[in-house]
């Protein structure tokens, strides 16, 4: 071969690598639009609530308040008669069956949603006021379109008579639809309608910042020793070796562990935050020492002596010059081990994370759910709602792991730039 | 005809250096004279850098490095484990091979020796330290209007000239400069010489040079390595106009290395 052949095969190769990898990466992207689509198309509809325009009468003779009752009275209050009163208005009905069928229009919680609506808005008191209430989830669906209502009655929840209710409704501009904030504030409920990830939200927070102030801290001071100042010998070549082998150990494996001593040894409380925190550090700080590691290595030797030379002390030639040069690949190696401790599921099924908590926790040592053992819950159950639900609650799952992520570039961005 | 001094500053006796199984010094017995400049020479790998890392402790910092034999300052054994490494580094300053400036702005990289040891009271004082270290090491003009970028963003002349002015911020009493000027030109490099001229009179200079000028320009005592071996060690004008060893001769006159 001569050189001119020899050129062109070299040109050839280059071409086909170039080519093998965009066409990877086409791909690559090809599969993401693919999974956002598929769950942006089915959780989209979670984000919006069917509401129904009732006229309601807070008359406080009927519900035998003062006239000017304070909030704890209210609360106290009960609301249900005035609550079905104002509900049978809204379409004439025959006997109890088609009571029974009007009442079912609406999501179970009325009365309480007609409560908390006169709670916000105290002047209503002794007027007739509009309300939108939320409606069943069956109903919901239909009016998102997802109903079958040409499926003959047996084998419809929708009976022809609420059929009738909510053709009627509609004509007269009563069905709504609304952003639906109950999807962030409520916590879970057997009724997919006002179901929300509000307590899952919470008990993740916590989790994650248990997680963060637990295995932050160790992590830095263990990667900062191995790597400066332990002695290069046997015991911290072993040590070196396990760490890589937790980092690789199934997140089931630490759940077991969590179980084991959190649960039954140390009697923590189940299901709670806290646990579910400890057993995540345990999971994340080899995925934090790691990467810490590896930036502190980074930082060249030549720098090290460089301040050895002056006479800083070993502490000092660490501290003032290595620390700061690996932040950037501490902090994103960190928070991208926090990302991944978010989007864990196994350990807190094991820990006794999926109950089936409807109180939203107020401290980290309160039953609570968590993210993603929220989409693992509510991926089993059959209706409509809940499905839309789930891939809801993996985008906003997703948004988060996201923005973590991107944090993390910037940080790493924001850091190195400064000085290259 | 040049003043020699008699007074050692420096004294190494047997001292043998291992990297690992790796032999790289044998049994190097050098003195080194009070305030005069002694010049290292020799072929590359010869164990130069070894010898003066060795003066500071800095082999310390490598793992697999074994320093034995004796190393004494001013009559001090220094080669033991109870000397405090940091206050031995504070009175012998270094300048490596290859510039080294901290990422930091470039007067952060003069000021953090003189800060660690408190040698400075308040910011004025700094000011000045910053400003006469930058004025010896021929840097000042370059940088004064610039003194807050980082010191790696200067040519690596100047960061080698900005190490120089790091290491004499803090006053030491023995200058080890690796090859100083092996990234700088002939401006600089006489700026340089000039400045070391101009330190002997207070310190104690230990350079090594790849330079046979630069040697007999600025060293009053020259010693010749080769394989780890000091092979020869005189005062300058005896080693270029009329050295013992014929392997000093060789070298000297480029025939190899
Ligand atoms: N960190 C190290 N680990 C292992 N061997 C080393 C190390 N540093 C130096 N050596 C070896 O020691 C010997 C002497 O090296 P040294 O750096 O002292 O040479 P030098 O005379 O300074 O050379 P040059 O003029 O090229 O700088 C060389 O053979 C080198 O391979
Ligand atoms: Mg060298």
């Amino acid at each position: 071969m001569n050189k001119d052949q020899l050129l062109k095969k070299r040109y050839r190769a280059e071409k086909r690598f170039k080519f093998y990898g965009l066409v990877s990466i086409t791909l690559a992207i090809l599969f993401v639009i693919f999974l956002v689509n598929v769950i942006f198309s089915k959780g989209r509809a979670a984000f919006q609530r069917t509401t129904i325009a009732v006229e309601v009468n807070f008359n406080t003779e009927e519900l035998e308040l003062s006239s000017n009752a304070s909030i704890e009275e209210i609360q106290d209050a009960d609301f249900y008669d005035l609550s079905i009163n104002s509900l049978l208005k809204l379409y004439k009905t025959e006997g109890a069956k088609q009571e029974k069928e009007l009442l079912r229009v609406f999501s179970p919680d009325h009365d309480i949603e007609i409560k908390n609506f006169l709670i916000k808005n105290l002047d209503n008191l002794n007027k007739n006021v509009i309300v939108n209430l939320t409606t069943s989830d069956d109903i919901d669906q239909l009016h998102k379109g997802n109903y079958p209502r040409h499926l003959p009655e047996e084998r419809r929840r929708i009976s022809d008579f609420q059929l009738l209710i909510y053709d009627q409704l509609v004509k007269e501009n009563k069905v709504n639809k609304v952003f639906n904030t109950f999807f962030f504030t409520n916590g879970d409920s057997r009724n997919p309608e006002v179901a929300g990830i509000g307590g899952s939200l919470f008990g993740s927070f916590f989790t994650i910042i248990i997680t963060l102030i637990l295995s932050f801290p160790i992590a830095i001071f263990a990667s900062i020793y191995l790597e400066e100042f332990a002695p290069k010998n046997r015991i911290t070549d072993f040590i070196e070796i396990n760490i890589n082998n937790l980092a690789a150990v199934p997140s089931i494996v630490f759940g077991l562990l969590g179980l084991g001593i959190l649960l039954g040894t140390f009697d923590l409380p189940r299901s709670t935050p806290l646990v579910a925190g400890i057993t995540l550090s345990l999971m994340t700080l080899p995925r934090i020492i790691i990467p810490c590691r590896a930036s502190l290595k980074a930082v060249p030797p030549s720098i090290r002596e460089g301040a050895l030379a002056v006479g800083a002390s070993k502490v000092q030639s660490v501290m003032h010059h290595v620390v700061p040069l690996s932040i950037p690949g501490t902090l994103s190696g960190t928070i991208i081990g926090l990302a991944q401790a978010l989007g864990e599921t196994a350990p807190l099924i094991l820990i006794g994370m999926v109950a089936f908590v409807v109180d939203i926790p107020a401290t980290p040592i309160d039953p609570s759910a968590s993210l993603p053992v929220q989409v693992y819950l509510w991926s089993e159950q059959a209706e409509r709602g809940f499905v839309e639900k789930t891939s809801a609650t993996i985008m906003v799952l997703l948004s988060f792991l996201i923005v973590m992520n991107f944090i993390a570039v910037y940080l790493r961005q924001k850091f190195e730039k400064k000085w290259s | 005809m040049v003043m020699i001094n008699n007074k050692v500053k420096i004294k190494t006796t047997n001292l043998n250096v291992y990297y690992g199984d790796k032999q790289a010094l044998n049994d190097v017995n050098l003195e080194i004279h009070s305030k005069e400049v002694t010049a290292l020479i020799g072929p590359s790998g010869c164990g130069k850098s070894t010898y003066i890392r060795c003066i500071n402790r800095m082999n310390d910092v490598i793992d697999i490095c074994r320093v034995t034999g004796s190393i004494e300052i001013d009559g001090n054994e220094i080669n033991k484990k109870e000397i405090d490494v940091v206050s031995l580094r504070e009175k012998i300053g270094m300048v490596f091979q290859k510039p080294n400036p901290f990422p930091k702005s470039i007067y952060d990289n003069v000021s953090y020796g003189p800060n660690i040891h408190g040698l400075a009271e308040n910011k004025v004082k700094m000011d000045e330290i910053v400003e006469t270290s930058l004025k010896k090491a021929a840097l000042w003009n370059e940088v004064k209007d610039r003194l807050n970028e980082p010191g790696t963003s200067l040519s690596g002349g100047q960061q080698q000239r900005l190490c120089i002015a790091r290491a004499i911020s803090v006053n030491p009493e023995v200058i080890l400069m690796d090859e100083p000027c092996s990234a700088l030109d002939p401006i600089a490099t006489a700026k340089i010489e000039e400045l070391m001229d101009e330190l002997k009179k207070s310190y104690t200079i230990v350079i090594v040079t790849h330079s046979m000028s630069q040697a007999v320009r600025v060293s009053q005592r020259t010693g010749f390595f080769h394989l780890g071996k000091l092979i020869e060690v005189d005062t300058t004008e005896k080693i270029f106009k009329n050295p013992n060893n014929k392997m000093t001769q060789d070298y000297i006159t480029g025939r190899f290395g």
